[in-house]
């Protein structure tokens, strides 16, 4: 047998970079704000659903007097409307609704964070409370996280729904109707700010891509930033994108972990940015000698590394480790294919 | 004691790839046998493993009675992502010289607060932020009036924000001092005040927000803390202007950031590392602006968009997109970077009273960014951003050696290997010479080649790049003569220097200084194109 038609053992396979399937339990963080109070406590089994925090939605400092007689407050405490010392307002106009003590200044001005309007952010799966400070909550998952590039949006979670037939399709914003309601969709190879925009309209409550263009990113999150600052803020609404910028055909393993999480209850978060699992979803073992390329014109193709080829020189460049990998059929226009790529145009999952 | 040879490896250890090299003594001297860059996260056992197996396979005999490798010593650094700072102060102008301070040594700034721009709850929000390392307090030492009235309600936020805080370090500089009664004291620093010194000036400041900078390192793979890269990198700079009695210059560019030093024969003249240094900023991917920083570089045509995206990509998975454009791009990116390291370098005045002197005899390209680039690109990306006249050999730390080297405790030791591997660690890319001020005419002037006895005579073209065949090893004297004078740091009609050949030979630039390039996006492209593609041994279409 040539070296051009043998695969090579799953061993020599070390110089192809690794990308991890999924990380068991992931630590999730959820950032506060100055105002926001949590509602849980280290230790605390949190069920999908349940409150987490309290966010304000519509902070601001307001500075009072506290007279003196009165205990010194230490910053993060929370204020209730009713509790806050009485003395002249000396800044700010609203002053009704709960807050936290952001800090005593000298002359014993208390420096206070305070909105009329907040939200319950519930819980996006099922997890302990690992640690609560002011910075943030960290609550650890009890199911499993498909790690992603990057996230956008808010945490959000919902019935997992594949939305397109192939992992290098694209949903078309006329796609998506009401029957989608509730659900996190998986999307395909790109998403438009249209089908992203429409997707929000009927209730969805995240998207999973394998891509997206940066100027539909910005313009989503913009359009975060404008719902978040108005008085009625809708359902909180994730998109994860698995691959990068651009158009990313979803890697074959990821997708078949998609497929057979469909159906299961799935949440969007964005720090690390993850698809959480719920413990009973099925996850596919990966399959170890499948390599991808990850990059340049034939980014998405998935197959086999047949040899290392050492250094060579590549179109345009220096030399560079190179292996010649047989990439398979995976549609029309793309028929199987040997090529030479650079080692560090190729992943593999483990 | 073993039979095997005396050899080590170098660990490079950088947030997007690892450079490993193996070195062994070879007829009296240390010599580079190997080496390999991988992406961050490959088994490093199984990379030295292969340097090694690559030098048995070419010269067993420089490896004999090896069996032993893994016993062999490291030199290891690392490179981390940089930390992340709130800077605050009372005054805008005191702000502004923390900024500098901290900004030049490395730290990604992500807030400032002052009583001009924030109120109470910004504040909060910008000390409550996850992944914050460092808040540094400035003040005048002692406070001037104006800062002394405020500094105390300042202490109060920052000791609230952070005194809960375990993660946190705080800084207080100069005046700032006199808040350390209010902040844990297991967790302050204090520092001098910021002097408002110029970016790449060493200050103390700016040194001791280095070396808290590097704690953050993460312990090395042998458990024992770390060595920082690119101290390392600056130490060998150093070493190597004292050896080689020139005045050297290193730049390198990675995809965590980006530092450029420059030492004499006496020591360092100016050094900073910025966090925007970086191949792609971290910014980049919610930034146009960083993005198309580096688009007004690219020689690559396409649409916009899918352009942004790829550099955007650059900056999530640096190592790939190599080959073809992607190698084009990717040069276009360290293009970019060094523009911003050179607009950040001011220097003092010298002690004469004349502006800092920004010259160099020796220029070294490091870093990732330059790995996967043709020599004669990569000196041509060097000369198109860090323009001054006059002439300069331009060398690339290929292997990325002079970081690890630099971690040698021993100056005596440090400049022993470098006299060893200079001729390994640094291959030459050649020489350049930047004239600059030629005006347009039927006969600009001449250049006139003396090398070995034979001499070679040409026209020099306004506005031109021109190279010329100068292998590697050869010196020359290059002699311009032009009827209306030219720059090269002093105007004269005719002028000589040494070079010496390298791997794009001898490289002519009599374009503007600073490099003017149209506003025409597509005329700016195609300009840059006809520039660099003689350079590129193949491109696509």
């Amino acid at each position: 047998m040539s070296p051009a038609t043998q695969t090579v053992p799953t061993d020599d396979l070390a110089p192809v970079p690794l990308r991890p399937l999924s990380v068991a339990q992931p630590a999730c963080r959820f950032r506060l704000r100055p105002g926001d109070r949590p509602l849980v406590a280290a230790g605390d089994h949190v069920v999908l659903g349940e409150p987490l925090l309290e966010r304000l939605r519509d902070a601001a400092a307001v500075e009072r007097r506290l007279p003196l007689g009165l205990p010194e407050p230490s910053p993060g405490d929370t204020v209730e409307p009713d509790q806050v010392a009485p003395g002249g307002v000396r800044r700010g106009t609203r002053t009704e609704g709960p807050g936290r003590v952001l800090y005593l200044a000298p002359g014993r001005r208390l420096l206070v964070a305070v909105g009329r309007h907040s939200d319950v952010f519930p819980a996006p799966f099922a997890g302990t409370v690992e640690s609560v400070d002011r910075v943030a909550l960290v609550l650890r998952a009890d199911g499993t996280g498909l790690p992603g590039a990057f996230a956008a949006g808010a945490a959000s979670s919902g019935r997992l729904v594949v939305a397109v037939e192939r992992p290098d399709a694209e949903l078309p914003a006329s796609a998506l109707d009401v029957a989608s309601e509730g659900a996190i969709l998986v999307a395909g190879a790109r998403i438009d700010v249209e089908a992203i925009s429409r997707a929000r309209a009927m209730g969805v409550r995240g998207l999973v891509v394998g891509g997206v263009v940066g100027r539909d990113l910005k313009a989503f999150v913009a359009s975060e930033a404008r719902q978040r600052a108005g008085l009625h803020t809708g359902l909180p609404f994730g998109l994860l994108v698995l691959d990068g910028f651009g158009k990313r055909p979803i890697p074959g393993v990821l997708w078949r972990a998609l497929l057979a999480a469909e159906g299961h209850q799935v949440a969007i978060v964005g720090d690390p940015a993850l698809l959480v699992l719920e413990p009973t979803a099925p996850l596919p073992a990966p399959e170890p000698e499948t390599i991808r390329v990850a990059a340049g014109e034939l980014a998405g193709r998935e197959g086999r590394l047949l040899a290392l080829l050492g250094r060579r020189r590549l179109p345009a460049g220096a030399r560079q480790h190179a292996a010649l990998v047989a990439l398979a059929a995976d549609g029309p226009g793309r028929p199987a294919l040997r090529v030479a790529l650079p080692l560090s145009d190729l992943e593999r999952f483990g | 004691m073993t039979d095997g040879p005396l050899a080590f490896f170098t660990l490079d250890r950088g947030t997007a790839t690892t450079a490993a090299s193996l070195l062994a003594r070879v007829e009296g001297r240390f010599r580079l046998l190997a080496s390999l860059a991988v992406p961050t996260g490959m088994d490093v056992e199984s990379l030295l493993g292969s340097l090694v197996e690559t030098v048995r396979g070419a010269a067993p005999e420089l490896l004999d009675g090896a069996d032993d490798w893994r016993e062999w010593a490291r030199l290891e650094c690392l490179t981390h992502a940089p930390g992340r700072i709130v800077l605050a102060a009372v005054t805008e102008r005191r702000l502004a010289a923390l900024e500098t301070a901290a900004a030049n040594a490395g730290w990604e700034i992500a807030g400032r607060i002052s009583p001009e721009r924030t109120d109470a709850l910004d504040a909060s929000t910008l000390l409550l932020q996850p992944d914050l390392d460092l808040v540094a307090v400035a003040a005048g030492d002692p406070p001037a009036v104006d800062e002394r009235e405020r500094l105390s309600d300042l202490g109060a936020l920052v000791a609230a924000a952070i005194g809960e805080r375990d993660d946190l370090l705080c800084l207080l500089a100069g005046g700032a001092a006199s808040l350390t009664d209010l902040l844990p004291a297991q967790r302050v620093l204090l520092g001098p005040a910021p002097d408002g010194r110029p970016a790449a000036e060493p200050s103390p400041l700016g040194e001791l927000l280095e070396q808290v900078a590097a704690r953050r390192l993460p312990p090395g793979l042998d458990g024992a803390p770390s060595s920082d890269g690119r101290q390392g990198f600056a130490h060998s700079v150093v070493s190597l202007a004292a050896l080689l009695e020139r005045r050297v210059e290193g730049v390198d560019v990675g995809r965590s950031g980006g530092m450029r030093v420059l030492a004499t024969a006496d020591g360092l003249r100016a050094r900073l590392v910025r966090a925007d240094g970086a191949l792609v900023p971290d910014g980049a991917p919610d930034d146009d602006h960083h993005v198309d920083d580096v688009l007004r570089w690219s020689p690559v045509p396409g649409d916009l968009s899918a352009l942004r995206d790829r550099v955007r990509n650059l900056r999530l998975a640096p190592w790939r997109d190599a080959s073809g454009d992607g190698a084009r791009l990717r040069l276009a990116a360290a293009r970019a970077a060094l523009a911003r390291l050179d607009a950040a370098w001011q220097l003092a005045d010298e002690a004469d009273g004349r502006p800092g002197d920004k010259a160099a005899d020796v220029l070294i390209a490091s870093g990732g960014a330059f790995d996967v680039a043709p020599p004669p690109a990569v000196g041509l990306a060097l000369v198109d951003t860090l323009r001054r006249p006059g002439g300069i050999g331009l060398y690339h730390d290929h292997a990325r050696l002079l970081g690890p080297l630099g971690t040698l405790a021993s100056e005596r030791d440090r400049r022993r290997l470098l006299a060893d591997l200079l001729e390994d660690a640094l291959v030459p890319l050649g020489s350049a010479v930047v004239a600059a001020g030629l005006r347009q005419g039927r006969h600009a002037g001449t250049l006139r080649v003396s090398s070995d006895g034979s001499t070679s005579e040409l026209e020099l073209v306004p506005g031109a790049i021109q190279l010329i065949d100068l292998p590697p090893g050869l010196a020359a004297t290059v002699e311009l003569e032009t009827r209306e004078g030219v720059w090269l740091g002093v105007r004269a009609r005719r002028i000589a220097l040494h070079v010496v050949g390298g791997l794009c030979g001898l490289l002519v630039d009599t374009r503007d200084v600073p490099l003017r390039l149209p506003e025409r996006a597509e005329r700016r492209r195609e300009l840059l194109d006809a520039w660099q593609r003689p350079l590129w041994p193949v491109i696509d279409g």
